[in-house]
């Protein structure tokens, strides 16, 4: 392993807990995983193991969703998991796969682009014109790899795929099978084989799931943070990292702008004020933790480059507005009621208050 | 002799089969159950064949219904059933509880309402889901109490020992935990001992006592008889008189007032009618309702699902799978993940829609008696022909009565129609009487609610509040509350209101919803604490208005302008009744705004410069220049109609009396060629024609005279003091000054 590899995969990264984990494992372990799904669990939530070794936490939220997400890969289910962009999904999907199978490196990225050849197989065309179809001249896919070595394949955002494409993997979820017509043969899924997908349910324009494959797959859909606390957490961890990357130093402690960012966008985000008085409207946008993050980077990045390296209200206003008003004509009348019925009122927050009725 | 205590948690079915079995072994001879005493002359009632549970029994104190405690029972309450199968046994039942004589008597006087003193069952089972049992779940690793009982106890294959467990884990719990200072439970278990100890003396060879398992161990270990009397000495008494009432599983649930705290009286009710282990019939049943709800499940989801549940409380490491794994596994494989389609079914599935019955002849509910007690003071007579009644508001008695009919009349019980009354003045009521039979029945009917008529009404208005998802609706029960003077309906309305209003985009909902605010806030129908609210409410619900308000007066037809025209008259009324300066300047400033906005509908456009020519907001000058400019030339004929139609709505004194306008107009019409004037004649008609007949004579006359000569308005005249003091006396006069 390289030091200057930029981002380690979760088995690398996390060698020394799947190693500790496996062997205090006690439960019955599904044939060709190398844990229990108790010890998947436990690798994802973190915890302390009988020997008081500790696991990190690799997911913050519902210990509930990721039972139910390692459950349905004890059934012959699929999993989708589901949600609004920036809630984890794909590291959550990376890592339920490195801790069952040590390998979370088959991934199939979908695009709009992605082909039938991505999922089921390809032909190295020189062999084929030399030798005429046999195994040999067939490129294996991921999908076709996992099936073989009976391991987990990642199916990254499975509806930007055309449904034409996406419905080869019914076969494949169903018989647990994949037909190679062309030479009349078969390759048949070893057990410990399944599929991780991950979608996001904010874009338009996808390709919605069949009927017949939603029925193969079931959904967990990741919620954005529950808590403030949890949120701003994952935001100040994730600015200060930034901040730190970009060489900006941050002259005051950034932790009451982050509170009120993510105050802002969890109450419009839930449609109600955080002391539950006040109902709100919520605006098109997602507005999720990653925009919360975004947005004060982007703001740190104005104070340091056109202000006098002091973050304050003015730098932030641009971008929280951005973020909210996606849509010219609703979006600015819930952020105008939004401006008028809670932040106005409240002690302290007179300049974000200005700051954003000057642009708006 | 043998005495056996069987704890249970209370409405569990698992707790229920335990019993059930327990009782056919033991084969007793007097049932004990905790219970209070004074219900024991009803409990003849259970076993009759029209009775059908759910019911409660319901405990009042005569005098003041509102001093009331109901005991819920569903089919597979264990204390439900332990009863029945002493009455088919025939053997003695009794209930053995501190009797609510001295329970509300003391309620009564320390003068307590509060909830938990008055609700026992509630307490009972927040009592044991607070911090005993909480306890021990923690320390068995659940988070949740519920869950652990139901693991641990409920869902146990092997019920014998069950309850020698029980007895043993809430002994050693009640010997660790601090001893409760609580006073009243320990009266409460020294009366439980009395009635063993009663019991034990008459003889009886098997006793089977049933209680709440937290009471287990102070009834095993049974302290000297001096003890528990000195405790039992000198309470406080008052009169108590019980009936059933029929309930509801939506009653039974968290969902609504005296619940009795069980969250799932729907999947209560499938564990007890079934042995469904792995939880196919459940699924199976949840999938239907499903389809019940136009959502499409096939026979595969079902097998995905019950593998899914059962796959999970493996993880968990449960025995079988419980309520949680199954919404879970319904969740994820049924509705795509979507919480949203879960709880289209929550109710349906997981409460259930059971109502329980109740034979004819039993006693009659504090409701009706109240209502009886109100007609009989108020003489009001319950005929069946109509009957005219004229009440003057002024009067007392007479408003009472109002009060009354229009809080029957908001709980959909009609018996008095309100007829519009000829003549002037707001306090004279006239209402048509009529009673029917069926009335009674919706009377009862609205038993649950609350004990008097007041607080059903409130409890109903509340209830329905939550319920209404349209904000007209709200506006129409708001003004149905008011006459009725319900403070905690109309506060309840109030928060739903707001919620609504914060997530409607009807601007003419929100006008809709702000008429009545601003009535009961400037004429304070209600307390002054309730005052805050109204204010806060209606501030936002004003500003959101406010807010929507320009751009809902463009895009607009014009039978719609022509509404919104009308709802901008009504509020502006409401807000000069306000009288708040800033409510006053931020509502003109959007007038104004209106005024000036290019898109918005010519007749709000003419409107509003008339509202702020009235308001003096803006100079005449550049009112007239407005005017100009939309009645020029080059304006759509259609639209300068519009507009005047706006601006001349009901002032016909305007054109008379304001000279600048005056010449306008008359220019404007001067210069129409033939043809426009004719397109044009029936939509100006249409404006004029609203004008009273003077000031149509009177406009006419002017016509007579020609454009005006002055073209602005004349500057006020210099008062001349002298002159004008000579009036006043006769003013005075006038005036009885």
């Amino acid at each position: 392993m390289s030091a200057n590899i930029l981002r380690q995969t979760a088995e690398q990264q996390f060698s020394h807990e799947i190693d500790e984990l496996k062997k205090q494992d006690k439960h019955p372990i599904p044939e060709n995983w190398q844990m229990s799904p108790h010890a998947v669990v436990t690798y994802l939530m973190g915890g302390q193991l009988g020997n008081g070794f500790v696991v990190s936490p690799k997911y913050i939220g519902n210990r509930r969703l990721m039972e139910i997400a390692v459950a349905t890969l004890t059934t012959d289910r699929a999993l989708l998991l589901y949600g609004l962009p920036g809630t984890a999904k794909s590291w959550v999907s990376e890592h339920i796969t490195a801790a069952i199978t040590g390998d979370s490196n088959l991934v199939v990225q979908g695009t709009a682009g992605t082909g039938e050849e991505a999922i089921r197989y390809g032909w190295n065309y020189a062999r084929l014109l030399s030798e005429g179809p046999s195994l040999n001249a067939i490129v294996e896919t991921p999908v076709m790899r996992a099936m073989k070595d009976g391991k987990i394949v990642r199916v990254e955002e499975l509806t930007r795929i055309g449904s034409d494409v996406q419905d080869c993997l019914i076969t494949i979820l169903s018989e647990k099978m994949l037909p190679i017509p062309e030479l009349n043969t078969q390759v048949q899924a070893v057990k410990g084989f399944n599929i991780i997908a991950t979608a996001n349910n904010r874009d338009k324009g996808v390709n919605d799931l069949s009927s017949a494959l939603k029925r193969r797959f079931n959904t967990v859909i990741l919620p954005v943070p529950e808590s403030l606390n949890e949120e701003i957490d994952i935001v100040s961890q994730r600015v200060a990292g930034y901040s730190k990357a970009m060489n900006l130093p941050v002259e005051k402690p950034i932790l009451e702008e982050i509170n009120r960012i993510v105050t802002i966008f969890r109450e419009l985000r839930n449609g109600v004020s955080n002391d539950g008085k006040t109902k709100l409207k919520s605006p098109s946008g997602t507005l999720s933790t990653a925009e919360a993050i975004s947005v004060m980077n982007n703001g740190l990045s104005l104070a340091y480059h056109f202000g006098d390296g002091a973050l304050t209200a003015e730098d932030l206003a641009s971008g929280i507005i951005g973020a909210i008003v996606k849509d010219p004509v609703q979006d600015k009348l819930v952020m105008q009621e939004y401006m008028e019925t809670v932040l106005k009122q409240r002690d302290g927050w007179k300049d974000i208050y200005r700051a954003c009725r000057d642009i708006i | 002799m043998s005495l056996h205590i069987l704890g249970i948690r209370h409405h569990g079915p698992g707790s229920s089969h335990h019993v059930n079995e327990a009782l056919k072994a033991l084969q007793p001879d007097i049932i004990l159950i905790e219970g209070p005493p004074e219900g024991e002359t009803i409990l003849k009632w259970v076993s009759h064949p029209d009775m059908q549970a759910p019911v409660a029994m319901l405990a009042y104190v005569p005098e003041q219904p509102q001093q009331a405690v109901f005991y819920p029972f569903a089919d597979y309450s264990p204390e439900w059933n332990a009863i029945r199968f002493a009455q088919q046994k025939n053997i003695p039942v009794r209930l053995i509880d501190m009797p609510l004589a001295h329970q509300l008597a003391k309620a009564k006087d320390a003068e307590i309402s509060d909830e938990e003193d008055a609700m026992p069952p509630q307490e009972m089972v927040t009592e044991i889901k607070r911090n005993p049992l909480a306890y021990l779940a923690d320390i068995a690793g659940y988070d949740d109490a519920e869950e652990w009982w139901e693991q641990q106890f409920e869902m146990a294959k092997h019920p014998a020992g069950v309850f020698e467990a029980i007895a043993h884990s809430m002994t050693a719990l009640r010997e660790q935990l601090p001893a409760s200072a609580d006073q009243r439970e320990e009266i409460r278990e020294a009366f439980m001992r009395k009635a063993i100890r009663t019991a034990q003396r008459e003889m009886y060879s098997t006793i089977v006592v049933i209680c709440g398992a937290w009471h287990v161990p102070a009834l095993l270990n049974m302290p000297a008889q001096k003890q528990d009397d000195a405790l039992l000495k000198n309470l406080p008494k008052t009169k108590i008189e019980t009936t059933w009432i029929p309930w509801t599983n939506s009653r039974l649930s968290y969902e609504s007032g005296y619940g009795a705290g069980i969250t799932s009286p729907g999947w209560y009710q499938h564990c007890w009618q079934t042995t469904d282990h792995q939880g196919i019939e459940w699924m199976t049943h949840t999938a239907r309702v499903f389809r019940n709800h136009k959502i499409d499940i096939s026979a595969a989801h079902i097998i995905e699902a019950v593998r899914l549940a059962n796959s999970l409380a493996q993880i968990r490491n449960y025995a079988k799978p419980g309520l949680r794994e199954f919404n879970e596994a319904a969740q994820t494989v049924m509705c795509m993940g979507d919480e949203l389609l879960m709880r289209i079914v929550w109710k349906d599935l997981i409460v259930g829609d059971n109502m329980g019955k109740i034979p004819e002849g039993t006693p009659q509910v504090p409701v009706m008696n109240d209502f009886e007690k109100q007609i009989k003071s108020y003489r009001l007579k319950l005929t069946e022909d109509y009957k005219t009644i004229t009440l003057d508001l002024r009067e007392n008695n007479d408003l009472q009565k109002s009060i009354l009919l229009h809080r029957l009349n908001t709980m959909d019980i009609p018996w008095g129609e309100l007829k519009t009354v000829r003549g002037k003045g707001t306090f004279k009521e006239e209402w048509q009487l009529c009673w029917t039979p069926a009335l009674h029945l919706s009377l009862i009917e609205k038993a649950p609610w609350g004990n008097t008529i007041e607080m059903a009404c409130n409890q109903w208005v509340a209830h329905h509040a939550v319920n209404s998802q349209h904000l007209a609706d709200i506006t129409a029960l708001l003004q149905k509350a008011i006459p009725a003077e319900l403070q905690e309906g109309i506060y309840a309305l109030m928060k739903k209101m707001d919620a609504l209003a914060a997530s409607s985009n009807d601007t003419i909902e929100l006008i809709d919803a702000i008429i009545p605010l601003a009535q009961i806030s400037r004429y304070g129908n209600v307390r002054k604490t309730d005052l805050d609210t109204i204010e806060f409410i209606l501030s936002a619900i004003f500003y959101r208005m406010i807010v929507g308000l320009p751009l809902s007066t463009t895009g607009i037809d014009e039978e719609q302008a022509q509404m919104l025209t009308g709802k901008i008259n009504d509020l502006q009324t409401a807000i000069l009744l306000l009288n708040n300066e800033e409510y006053k300047s931020a509502w003109l400033e959007t007038i104004f705004k209106i005024a000036r906005h290019a898109h918005a509908a010519a007749m709000v456009k003419g409107y509003a410069y008339k509202i702020l020519y009235d308001t003096n907001y803006i100079e005449t000058e550049q009112i007239a220049l407005a005017f100009s400019k939309a009645l020029s030339v080059n304006q759509d004929p259609n639209d300068a109609v519009n507009w005047l139609e706006g601006f001349l709505k009901d002032a016909g004194h305007l054109l008379i009396l304001d000279d600048a306008i005056w010449s306008i107009v008359y220019e404007w019409i001067a210069q129409l060629e033939a043809g426009a004037f004719q397109e044009l004649l029936p939509l100006l008609r249409r404006t004029f024609a609203t004008f009273k007949s003077v000031e149509k004579i009177k406009l006419a006359e002017k016509v007579k005279h020609g454009k005006s000569h002055a073209l602005k308005t004349a500057p006020a005249a210099e008062i001349d003091l002298q002159r004008a003091a000579k009036v006043i006396p006769i003013i005075e006069k006038l005036l009885h000054l």
